[in-house]
């Protein structure tokens, strides 16, 4: 069964063409690794998923719903996507353990005792057991990000969407974000990630997307794509990665 | 009645000032809660109600106050009602209040980050929720030395009211000037009690301001 299911989506910004002829698959506890150059359209496509961004055209099918919907569905959708951004998006007002469990009580209707027992089993999944009570400007940029994690998981989604969540991360914080999102792979979640960190797409993903220009470029397994690009566009951004490296 | 300025006279003025406060806790009140809905409309998703009160912040802020005073006791008299001079005051420093407590909050609302919009909605927040739970209260936090900085604003405003005959603070003021002949002692006295009104508010307002910017900074 696929997870996401997209057909020759485009997406525009006014005169600006962002997307165009986007088909892909996500089946069921798989793990897609969406790669590119800044601005070639992957966060775009990943926004699109979750309806934080309207497709222009083409058909967008997620978890047996074609995008896009009307705010209602939409928002019953968003409880089986979770997203994890950039910059963390904690809410800053709000405790670690409050942070998890907003959500959960507001939009599901757990009650108190439920969702914190929620919230405890996510943040030592995400090895945060110990910072419940702490403020998210407490932390470091890699527990905020790995809390963020932890509050999408609270709503036990079927899909989660990561958009570049180590780009804002000292490179040493990189690490247990990572890690995180490993182990939830290993557990068979159904993620679509956009991200720079080529080791770890080559690790986790089961297949990765190569976008330029706002198409996909290249696509296979990781296998093949890291070690045979066959675009010179692929090579050209691969090789440019190592000299970075 | 009294030959010179005295206790006698204190005593009058101090009297009045609850006048003042009174109306300032008016308009503050019903203003503010104008003005929470306006602020609302003016950040919400309906174009209309955003183009409505975006017009209609710009035309009470383009008036003068004594204006709005003026059309609020006059123009309802017009219709035939005898409005009392603090009905007429109360609905003017409403107004007022509405339109400015609105803009001040509409930017307070508008300086959260649109990240946090963003995140509430990928956790399938309503729009109201995400007010409710995530918006407001952040917005709240920024808005406080601002809302009190206007509310010593609206205090001293509230003398307009003096021109209507309603025995507020000023008003007490020039009865008692007239008929002292001491127009300096009684306004130096009018100024001293508007000033001991004032004073802890905009030191709180400070103190709020720089709460919040150790705050944000640690």
């Amino acid at each position: 069964m696929s997870v996401v299911k997209a057909e020759s989506v485009s997406k525009r910004f006014g005169e600006l063409t962002v997307l165009s002829d986007v088909t892909f698959d996500v089946p069921k506890g798989r793990v897609v690794v969406i790669i590119g150059r800044s601005g070639s359209g992957k966060s775009t496509m990943l926004r699109c998923i979750n309806g934080l961004e309207e497709i222009n055209g083409g058909g967008l099918e997620v978890l047996g719903h074609a995008m896009p919907l009307a705010p209602k569905e939409l928002r019953a959708l968003r409880v089986e996507v979770g997203m994890v951004f950039q910059s963390y998006n904690l809410f800053p007002h709000m405790s670690v353990v409050e942070n998890v469990t907003i959500a959960p009580r507001i939009v599901k209707g757990a009650s108190r005792v439920e969702a914190r027992e929620i919230a405890h089993h996510v943040l030592d999944q995400v090895g945060l057991g110990d910072k419940r009570n702490a403020m998210p400007e407490q932390l470091s940029g890699g527990q905020q990000q790995r809390v963020a994690i932890a509050r999408s998981l609270a709503m036990q989604p079927q899909l989660m969407l990561f958009d570049e969540v180590t780009s804002a991360l000292d490179p040493e914080l990189t690490g247990e974000v990572l890690r995180v999102i490993g182990s939830l792979a290993r557990e068979g979640m159904t993620m679509v990630l956009v991200t720079h960190e080529m080791g770890f797409a080559k690790n986790v993903a089961n297949q990765v997307l190569f976008m330029h220009h706002g198409e996909i470029w290249e696509s296979g397994p990781p296998d093949r794509l890291f070690s045979a690009p066959e675009t010179p566009e692929l090579q050209q951004f691969l090789n440019a990665g190592e000299l970075r490296e | 009645m009294f030959g010179q300025f005295g206790w006698h006279a204190i005593t009058l003025l101090l009297l009045a000032a609850r006048w003042t406060v009174l109306l300032s806790a008016l308009a503050f009140a019903l203003g503010g809660a104008a003005g929470f809905v306006v602020a609302l409309l003016r950040t919400g998703r309906s174009p209309v109600l955003r183009g409505l009160s975006a017009t209609y912040i710009e035309v009470v802020q383009g008036t003068p106050v004594l204006i709005l005073l003026f059309v609020a006791y006059f123009g309802v008299a017009l219709v035939g009602i005898d409005v009392p001079p603090l009905l007429a005051a109360s609905i003017a420093l409403t107004v007022f209040s509405s339109a400015y407590l609105g803009e001040i909050w509409r930017g307070c609302i508008d300086s959260i980050p649109r990240a946090q919009w963003e995140a509430s909605e990928s956790l399938a927040m309503t729009r109201w929720q995400q007010l409710r739970h995530i918006i407001l209260p952040q917005a709240f936090r920024i808005s406080l030395p601002p809302t009190v900085g206007f509310l010593v604003q609206l205090i001293k405003n509230t003398s307009v009211a003096s021109l209507i005959s309603m025995v507020e603070l000023t008003r007490e003021g020039q009865l008692i000037a007239n008929a002292t002949f001491r127009p300096l002692s009684t306004f130096v006295a009018v100024a001293l009690i508007y000033f001991v009104l004032c004073f802890p508010l905009s030191k709180f307002s400070q103190t709020l301001e720089r709460r919040l910017h150790v705050g944000r900074q640690s």
